[in-house]
């Protein structure tokens, strides 16, 4: 994982509408969302999106419906024309590609996963998941070969003769994800891939991302409007309400510290002890000073429901916190418990703002 | 004196109508009443319908609906001429394929041609059993002596209908992607649909010698092309938009899309224009034969004119026998092809 910048969003604005152009400077001037429907009747999908998406990382855009999330990943690949602004990738400015060079980004650079899986119905699973090559021009018994390959890893084996229809809807994006991974591009888009599964199925597909992801560092760009997939994915998170941002950052931060009413009000209903680890939350040592009355080492990255087990839910234990074998700060239990109480409860009002 | 006499004087008009034709010698009944001073009762529930015949009658200057119909005749012959040698040399390749397909059916001896055409519905459908009704129902018909009737018949619906779908998908096609095309060409399909199929076939008389084979060929090809071109349009617009959504995002250029996406996904819809199209090619070839088409409506045709009861239903039966053997196969296809791609 490097801290190298591959795609980087810059003051996109989108708007809908007859004449986005006279919209935009309205916009510009400080007119809200709802002024801009009513008295003009166009729609602003996106304000000003600022977001830097860092390579081999995920990055997870979540909102609930109509916040714009799935217009912004459609920005990356142009599938949707900006109103305003740049979307630089690898260092080039996107937006002002040509059709042919454009291609070459979808062909070789990005490739998507969708909601409702969008493959296709006349051909086989294995043909469906060669497709990106496919339109490359690769010859079709060399992308079948690799179709197969990708298959297997996403737990497909011996399917590719089948057709779509006669797979379910886990096993559907299964091939929707080979798909994107036989295409070998270095950027993944995944617009609300799980939405549609069931939750089990949900959570299954998730873990075969992670695992996927542990191997392949691929830069992904996520999205849900799913808090706890968002937790689960994400190594940066973006919360879009209506067509900003309202914050970004490291997902635990975020839950630790929600900067807005509306986040907190996401965040409130979560389950923390699942989701925040030992990392957020443990002291750092004092001037390097190993303790020793403590009850044991944890690992950092250990999450505290793993943490409440262990200490079998004695609030006056203190463990010594690790990473990679060397001790780096201590864990009080106390601090745990009130760690999981959400801010919005312990400040009342914070809602008026 | 007409109805609308004082209409035309309030206008300040009654000059102008009398420097027409009219007016010197009386035409009609009324006139002729009228000038002979027989006073009439007229009421408000006997006004005429302001016609150009009832103007007219008022003032001379106006036409009569006669000449309406005369100046469409008198168009149409004068454009004929430049019509024809546009359109004579365009369509004779039809003439010759029509002949050349009702040679062939027609010299091809019947045990080459029944298992020949059980092997076509055999690969069409994928079922013994739609073959064996498809031999059953042709042996029947070869057995009461219509097998020359009927491979006429097939000769001209199978180039017909491979005409249509020739000219009709890509047309399809082109309509499914501007939005313009679209607006232009539906109304000449809904004309087209609507027209009465006897009435296609007067200027056709015209344009070409009842002799040439052309003449009904076109009547069919303008008659049956209507379903295959508004159910192409249709599939492709109906092509999910989250598939074609995905064919973008992989970088797929228009063609690959065209023929890779749009044009299978279509394809249960242009197969139900075909059938149409194959259905309706059968109504018109029946139609066709008072232009001299051969076939099973030559034989209808007789019936009607000398009143023979039984050829005429016979043979009309024979009609619905290759109507259902077509449609049945063609609704297999259609079938498989469903099958193949269910969502």
């Amino acid at each position: 994982m490097s801290d190298k910048v591959q795609v980087s969003i810059r003051n996109l604005y989108k708007i809908f509408g007859t004449n986005p152009e006279e919209a935009l400077r309205y916009v510009l001037g400080g007119m809200s969302k709802a002024d801009l429907l009513k008295q003009h009747g166009h729609v602003l999908g996106l304000k000003d999106i600022n977001v830097d998406i860092k390579e081999g990382e995920i990055t997870v855009i979540m909102g609930l419906s109509g916040s714009g999330k799935s217009t912004l990943i459609r920005h990356l690949n142009r599938l949707i024309e900006p109103t305003s602004g740049e979307v630089f990738v690898d260092g080039d400015n996107v937006l002002d590609y040509g059709e042919d060079k454009l291609r070459e980004l979808r062909r070789q650079v990005m490739s998507m996963v969708f909601q409702k899986f969008a493959l296709l119905p006349h051909r086989t699973v294995a043909e469906n998941a060669g497709t990106t090559l496919g339109v490359r021009g690769v010859a079709k018994t060399d992308y079948l070969k690799e179709a197969d390959k990708w298959l297997d890893r996403v737990g497909l084996r011996g399917f590719g003769n089948h057709y779509p229809h006669q797979l379910s809807g886990g096993m559907q994006q299964r091939v929707g994800i080979a798909r994107a991974l036989t295409s070998n591009s270095p950027i993944m888009l995944m617009d609300e891939a799980f939405s549609a599964l069931d939750p089990l199925i949900r959570t299954d597909m998730q873990d075969l991302l992670l695992e996927l992801q542990k191997e392949l560092h691929k830069t992904i760009v996520f999205i849900t409007h799913d808090l706890d997939e968002a937790l689960k994915l994400a190594d940066h998170l973006v919360i879009l309400k209506d067509g900003f941002v309202v914050q970004q950052g490291e997902p635990q931060h975020i839950l630790l510290h929600p900067n807005d009413p509306y986040i907190e009000d996401f965040v409130s209903d979560i389950n923390r002890a699942r989701v925040l680890r030992v990392r957020s939350i443990m002291a750092p040592l004092t001037k390097g000073l190993v303790p020793t009355d403590t009850h044991g080492e944890i690992n950092i990255d250990d999450t505290l429901e793993s943490m409440i087990a262990k200490s079998g839910g004695d609030t006056s234990y203190t463990y010594l916190v690790t990473r990679d074998g060397n001790p780096v700060g201590t864990l009080d239990m106390s601090s745990l418990v009130l760690a999981l109480v959400p801010r919005v409860a312990s400040e009342e009002g914070a809602r008026q703002y | 004196m007409a109805t609308y006499d004082p209409l035309f004087n309030i206008l300040g008009l009654r000059n102008w109508c009398d420097s027409g034709s009219a007016g010197s010698a009386p035409a009609s009944m009324a006139d002729l009443l009228v000038s002979t001073g027989v006073d009439k009762e007229t009421s408000i529930l006997d006004l005429p319908f302001p016609s150009l015949d009832a103007l007219n009658e008022a003032c001379g200057a106006f036409w009569q609906s006669r000449d309406v119909t005369t100046g469409v005749e008198g168009g149409f012959l004068a454009m004929k001429d430049a019509l024809r040698v546009v359109l004579d040399p365009l369509t004779q390749p039809l003439s010759w394929i029509l002949d050349g397909a009702l040679y062939l059916f027609q010299s091809t001896p019947w045990f080459i041609m029944v298992p020949f055409l059980a092997v076509v519905v055999y690969f069409a459908s994928k079922s013994v059993k739609l073959v064996g009704f498809v031999v059953v129902c042709l042996i029947s018909l070869a057995f009461v002596d219509l097998y020359d009737h009927a491979m006429q018949t097939l000769a001209i619906i199978f180039v017909c209908a491979f005409l249509c779908v020739l000219f009709g998908v890509p047309i399809g096609i082109a309509m499914s992607r501007s939005n313009r095309l679209q607006r232009i060409i539906i109304p000449i399909l809904d004309m087209l649909q609507t027209l009465p199929p006897f009435v296609y076939l007067i200027p056709l008389i015209f344009l070409f010698s009842v002799t040439e084979p052309k003449l009904y060929g076109i009547a069919i090809i303008l008659y049956a092309i209507v379903p295959v071109i508004r159910l192409t349009d249709l599939g492709i617009r109906l092509v999910d938009k989250d598939v074609i959504e995905a064919a973008d995002s992989f970088g797929m250029t228009d063609q690959q899309k065209l023929f890779g996406v749009q044009i299978p996904l279509a394809l249960p819809n242009i197969m139900a224009g075909v059938n149409q199209t194959i259905m309706m090619s059968l109504a018109m070839v029946v139609i066709a034969s008072l232009v001299s088409a051969p076939g099973l409506g030559v034989l209808v045709l007789r019936g009607i004119r000398n009143l023979e009861l039984g050829v005429g239903l016979v043979s009309g039966l024979a009609i619905v026998l290759l109507a259902i053997i077509l449609d049945r196969v063609t609704k297999a296809a259609l079938a498989r092809v469903n099958a193949a791609q269910k969502q």
